[in-house]
């Protein structure tokens, strides 16, 4: 599938499994599919981006936040234990610093695409063919990321991003 | 801990998901709580068969998992 990727399209993915890595994450999704191209200056997706009022820094912010919210998860299922995880990592924190215990949670390693990252280069795949496209470009990608509904979709929405127009700006732009 | 709380807690406790999810979360608090301590250890000088014996595992297991982090 990849040989019809653009090389644009292609340096985006590579540009996202980095992202991914570097926030230390586990699963690649289209959030970080996102950020990858919001963060590429050239490009039409981008434009489009920053004209629907979309800030590469917000778009990190709320990438990141979305990943930090399994902590939260963590302590609540701890305490169903009587475990009272924010007790433990003071304490652990006392004799080793803080964030001592944060290691492991930053994942080593290449990150691998979640089904839901695999779900929405699949639709960026059916934009491009519904568009009557013979490759897969950024802009596909995108289409992809609002159609799949999820994680990218997601991000937009708590930025105040109307995605219906962006996707119909995307549309048109390609059009044009 | 509050009333509401405890019926939670006691309402949800043989709900395999809530038990699995805590199981989980227990989990990943081990892998810190070991991977901070193996750290630790060696940085006072304990041998990768002294720490695989205090996690009654092998020396092999323990070095594989972490001295790629040293």
């Amino acid at each position: 599938m990849f040989e019809r990727f653009t090389r644009s399209a292609r340096l985006v993915v590579g540009e996202a499994v980095e992202i991914a890595q570097a926030m230390g994450h586990q699963q690649l999704g289209s959030d970080h599919m996102l950020l990858a191209l919001a963060g590429q200056p050239a490009q039409a997706t981008s434009q489009a981006l920053t004209e629907a009022g979309v800030q590469p820094e917000r778009v990190r912010e709320a990438v990141a936040a979305r990943h930090r919210t399994e902590d939260v998860d963590d302590e609540e299922a701890l305490r169903t234990l009587g475990i009272d995880l924010a007790a433990v990592r003071a304490k652990v924190e006392e004799t080793f610093g803080e964030g001592a215990l944060d290691g492991p949670r930053r994942h080593r390693g290449r990150p691998r695409l979640s089904p839901e990252g695999k779900k929405t280069l699949g639709l960026a795949l059916r934009e491009a063919v519904r568009l009557e496209d013979h490759y897969i470009g950024a802009e596909h990608l995108l289409l992809g990321i609002l159609r799949a509904g999820g994680a990218g979709h997601d991000v937009l929405r708590s930025l105040g991003v109307d995605v219906a127009a962006l996707r119909r700006r995307l549309e048109t732009d390609r059009a044009a | 801990m509050t009333d509401a709380k405890t019926l939670t807690a006691a309402a949800s406790a043989d709900d395999p998901r809530t038990g699995l999810r805590a199981a989980l979360a227990l989990r990943r608090l081990a892998d810190s709580l070991e991977r901070l301590q193996v750290l630790n250890a060696r940085r006072k000088g304990w041998s990768w068969q002294e720490i695989a014996e205090a996690l009654e595992v092998s020396r092999q297991a323990v070095h594989k998992k972490y001295a790629k982090e040293l």
